[in-house]
């Protein structure tokens, strides 16, 4: 209490300090003028009497000095003291000044900037009420579809039937929603406007969707149960980012109609801004449209089967409720589930059906495929820039070092004269923590522009309005502070204790002529210390750049030079299929019409579209698989000339032509892949067909064509088997002879453009092409193949560039860090070498002199290097692709160049050095 | 120089406390005299400590002090005992008679008493 009260009252002094020292000033002389007249009353001269009264005073200085630190806060005045006074010094020295806060600024901002993705990407939980009480279902990532009774007991995706049997049988959960795994491009027209018509994402959520995240509108309402019944008015949310960016935030689209896949929907609501939907995905989804409205708006809809599998779940908990026990209920309606399904299963999913379980997880960060798509790449980057920081750190530690031992005779004198050792410690510590926060500051700018940056380069397809703020939030901020602070402290550490050992005697005797200098063992270590992370970050990027090229370069069975891509989305409802044919034979007529094109194919998916139809092969004169055999093939539907068009070498038979129609036999054109895992000796002619379709005879292989890159997630595994199908024909049931098995894969999206070599085609030009066909035909996006391959190697390219960046400005931090140390010892021996000289040494072995130190100094910093190189290899392969753990060819061309570098540096003050004369050097003693 | 002690530094604070009580409002000289009076020029006191610690009782709310004016007409600055000054004199007076009860007992102890 009384320490409280005393705190304020100083703190309050703290403000009135002139008024009181006037005081204290007052006091103490009427104190002398009393004591000075008694003692002349007791008959001391007057000028004795004064005298005696001061000395029975004490140290007048000493008693206002212990005054002042009883009054006010004198840490808070000796502080601002001490900043004004490293503010001083730095201002004296702004070259210094200004090249440590610039290259503080590019340590901090850089990793600031990673954080800043790391922590909206893998740290950030979806802006949602209470995200702790989230669960979500299934652990691995399976989007989008998945058919059958099994999933390799972690049931991640439900069927709407299971969908609702979770719902209405688990006790636990306040609300369980359901969302579609993956999006649904959706061709969107204002009604009543007569606009050419958008492709935009859209998501199918059950009615509570909104209710179990907490989301309220932002403008309307949100979905509710009563819009996701059979037979209900068709309604739909808005994404804020669309409203906004494509509609100008125009208050009539609440409550307007939209045709979406040429059904009119209502738009009932708007969502909030910084909700994106579940997943954190670089592409967010723009209309929100209940569960059972797929089937009116998708033609071979998933909603009606009880064994296709396409929705996620969330359930937000009961207070109170245990996750395990729910998850365990869980796990037997599953059983439940599944049992009642037994009939209808396959041979092997009954066989496999014991082994089916679920897991539940927290589902507080939504359904995380950017997290799994970008965690290795954001940590790899974390460790670099972390990495940089470090060598930066170890520079201006050096930097620091060289100006303390500057003030040395300064500092030596302070101390000399009485000055408390906490303060001369305190001097550089503060210098150090301006200098860094500066630099934070300043990093903080750049973070903001690097973080942009990086985000239009790892995300292209989202540069407009990703769903991720480049925005400083709280966390971000602390981290830079935190981090400008650790860096400064880093920094000015070994400085300030090297300021405190400073003997005065020393100082006063005439520093500068001992051989040895004090400071420079710090110095030498800080050296070797970044010269073997330069080594380590410098190797680094050879690895990631090495690894790049050989993706780069390896073959990828097609040609995407001289080639368009026109991504279109054809209605998905409606047309009838000999409608749809004829719908794209005419765009395949409107297209080749273009002047400058030689070739014009479509195709369901074109080669790194990402993506492709899938099913189990079943080989005519083969056993049938058993429940754990891998019968995995992608495949693709594709019009006459495909792979003449994509340059993709047929290698034996033929490929699609246009002798292949509806009506002919069933044909497929195989890859190398497959007729390798499922054909024996000459694959032409053999007959396979696919699992559950009932026939192994359905197709006949008529060509192998060379193996073809579809995939940008496996880049680094070899290419898997893959068959081609005519469009025109069609798989029917074998129960309903009339029914198509697969009306989905023939909506042809992707229309590839062969060019005459050299020819630059707008895309306008294409556009109107394809509008002379159809107006209403959305098309989402046209682009050159080489564009479509090279967005692949994007993320890795950043990663590479940004390593080499890195990697180049350690390099040259280190070099600078050599030539500083080098420099200096030079500087120091000037004495010595004029000496020597003088003693008859030879010029060329004073270089030698200098150059020894400092080559030892490379040769440590290297060989610490390579074991850190080497340890960071085997990080770096087990998570990026085609990266070698250990590449000697890399790791030795780093060290040269490093060791070259570095001796580079060293040899200017070396040959300076040689130049001494000996009478100068002497006459300076 | 003779071998004084040092003052403690809640010694002097008691003694300022204490003086004030005695002798009611003083100026800064006045209590340095009594102090010194009383302990009879044993103890070693440069007078200029005494005015850090008037100003830590001050801020401590124990003694109060304004401006007046002094026998001879002088400006001085006054202090004077407040009522939470009184109680604190009066706890840190038996605290420290207790201790120094304590002590002269431990130093009157002969041998034979502590066997």
């Amino acid at each position: 209490m009384r320490t409280l009260r005393r705190f304020l009252v100083r703190a309050g002094a703290w403000f009135t300090s002139r008024r009181d020292q006037e005081r204290i000033r007052e006091e103490i002389e009427d104190h002398l003028a009393r004591q000075t007249a008694d003692l002349v009353r007791a008959g001391v001269p007057p000028t004795e009497a004064r005298r005696q009264a001061v000395l029975k005073f004490g140290g007048l200085d000493a008693a206002t000095e212990d005054w002042r630190d009883q009054r006010g806060l004198p840490l808070v005045d000796t502080l601002g003291q001490d900043v004004r006074y490293a503010l001083r010094r730095l201002r004296s020295a702004p070259v210094f000044a200004l090249t440590t806060i610039l290259t503080l600024a590019l340590g901090i901002g850089a990793t600031t900037a990673i954080f800043t993705l790391v922590h909206a990407v893998l740290l950030k939980s979806l802006p949602v009420a209470n995200p702790d009480e989230l669960y979500k279902l299934g652990e691995t990532s399976r989007c989008c579809f998945w058919g059958g009774y099994s999933q390799n007991g972690d049931f991640s995706l439900v069927s709407y039937e299971l969908y609702q049997h979770f719902r209405d049988n688990t006790e636990g959960f306040a609300e369980l929603a359901a969302f579609s795994a993956g999006i649904t491009p959706l061709a969107v027209q204002r009604a009543g406007r007569g606009d050419a018509a958008d492709s935009n994402a859209g998501e199918f959520v059950s009615g509570n969707y909104f209710t179990t995240f907490g989301i309220q509108a932002y403008a309307g309402r949100m979905l509710g149960p009563a819009d996701d019944r059979p037979g209900a008015p068709l309604a739909a949310v808005m994404s804020h980012r669309l409203w906004t960016r494509r509609y100008g935030a125009d208050p009539a689209i609440v409550g307007s109609t939209y045709t979406l896949e040429g059904t009119p929907f209502t738009i009932v609501g708007i969502m909030p801004p910084g909700f994106f939907g579940d997943t954190l995905r670089s592409d967010p989804p723009d209309f929100f449209l209940p569960l059972h409205t797929e089937p009116v708006v998708i033609r071979d809809a998933a909603l009606p089967h009880a064994d296709l599998h396409w929705l996620e779940v969330i359930g937000r908990v009961r207070p109170g409720a245990a996750a395990t026990s729910i998850e365990a209920g869980m796990r037997l309606e599953l059983t439940r589930w599944l049992r009642s399904h037994e009939s209808e299963m396959s041979a092997n999913d009954r066989a496999k059906l014991s082994e089916q379980t679920l897991h539940l997880r927290p589902g507080g960060a939504g359904i995380t495929s950017l997290r799994d798509a970008y965690e290795r790449w954001l940590l790899i980057l974390l460790m670099v820039t972390g990495c940089a920081l470090v060598i930066v750190c170890a520079n201006v530690a050096s930097l620091m070092l060289v100006r303390g031992l500057e003030r040395r005779r300064q500092t030596s004198l302070s101390l000399a004269l009485g000055a408390p050792p906490h303060r001369v410690i305190r001097g550089p510590i503060i210098e150090s923590l301006l200098l860094s926060l500066a630099g934070g500051g300043v990093g903080l700018a750049i973070a903001f522009a690097g973080t942009r940056v990086i985000l239009r380069l790892v995300f292209p397809a989202a540069s407009a309005g990703a769903p991720i703020a480049a925005w400083p939030s709280p966390p971000v901020l602390a981290f830079a502070f935190v981090v400008s602070l650790a860096t400064g402290l880093a920094f000015g550490i070994v400085p300030a204790w090297m300021a405190t050992r400073a003997d005065p005697m020393d100082a006063l005797r005439g520093t500068g002529r001992s051989v040895t200098s004090a400071g420079s063992r710090p110095r030498a270590a800080l050296t070797v210390a970044q010269t073997a992370l330069s080594l380590a970050l410098l190797s680094m990027a050879g690895l990631l750049g090495t690894a790049l090229h050989g993706l780069e370069s390896q073959p990828l069975g097609f040609e995407p030079a001289d080639r368009i891509v026109a991504h279109v989305n054809p209605r998905l409802s409606g047309d009838e299929p000999a409608e749809a044919a004829v719908m794209y034979e005419r765009l395949h007529e409107a297209v080749r019409r273009i002047p400058g094109v030689t070739g014009v194919a479509l195709c369901v998916y074109s080669p790194f579209g990402n993506n492709s139809w899938g099913s189990g092969v079943v080989v005519d004169g083969r056993p049938a698989p058993g429940p754990h055999d891998d019968t995995f093939a992608s495949w693709d539907r594709a019009s006459a000339g495909y792979f003449d068009v994509i340059g993709t070498p047929i290698l034996r038979g033929r490929g699609i032509t246009a002798q292949d129609t509806a009506t002919s036999r069933h044909v497929a054109v195989v890859n190398e892949a497959f007729a390798r895992k499922f054909l024996d000796g000459d694959p032409i002619g053999k007959h396979f067909g696919q699992h559950g379709s009932g026939s192994e005879r359905e197709y006949e292989v008529i060509g192998v064509a060379r193996d073809a890159r579809y995939f940008d997630f496996n880049l680094d595994e070899p290419i898997g088997p893959m068959f081609f199908l005519p469009d025109v024909q069609h798989d029917f049931k074998r129960d309903a002879p009339s029914e198509d098995a697969n009306p989905g894969s023939h909506i042809l999206r992707d229309i590839v453009l062969r060019l005459q070599p050299g020819v630059h085609l707008s895309s306008q030009a294409v556009r109107d092409a394809i509008a002379s066909v159809d107006p209403a035909l959305p098309v989402a996006s046209i682009r050159p193949m080489s564009e479509q391959v090279a967005d692949a190697f994007g993320q890795q390219r950043v990663i590479a560039r940004f390593t080499l960046f890195f990697g180049v400005l350690s390099l040259l931090l280190a070099s600078i860090g050599l030539y500083g140390v080098t420099a200096h010892n030079a500087a120091r021996r000037t004495a010595e070498i004029g000496l020597r000289i003088a003693l008859g040494a030879d010029r060329v072995d004073v270089v030698r002199l200098i150059l020894r130190s400092a080559l030892t100094l490379i040769g440590i910093g290297l060989l610490l290097g390579l074991p850190l190189a080497a340890a960071v290899g085997p990080l770096l392969s087990s998570q990026l692709y085609g990266a070698e753990p250990l590449n000697p060819a890399v790791l030795l061309s780093a060290a040269l160049v490093l060791g070259a570098t570095g001796v580079a540096a060293c040899c200017i003050p070396a040959f300076r050095a040689r130049s001494t004369s000996p009478a100068d050097a002497l006459r300076a003693e | 120089m003779k071998n004084r002690p040092d003052v403690l530094q809640g010694t002097l604070a008691l003694m300022v406390l204490r003086t004030l009580e005695v002798l009611g409002p003083l100026h800064g000289y006045g209590i340095a005299r009594r102090i010194e009076q009383i302990s009879g020029d044993l103890l070693n006191v440069n007078q200029g400590t005494l005015y850090p610690v008037l100003l830590k009782l001050e801020q401590e709310g124990a003694i109060a002090s304004e401006w007046g004016t002094s026998d001879n007409n002088r400006r001085a600055r006054f202090y004077r005992l407040t009522r939470a000054g009184r109680s604190r004199l009066k706890a840190e007076a038996a605290g420290w008679e207790q201790t120094s009860a304590i002590i002269g007992r431990f130093l009157a102890a002969k041998a034979e008493d502590l066997q």
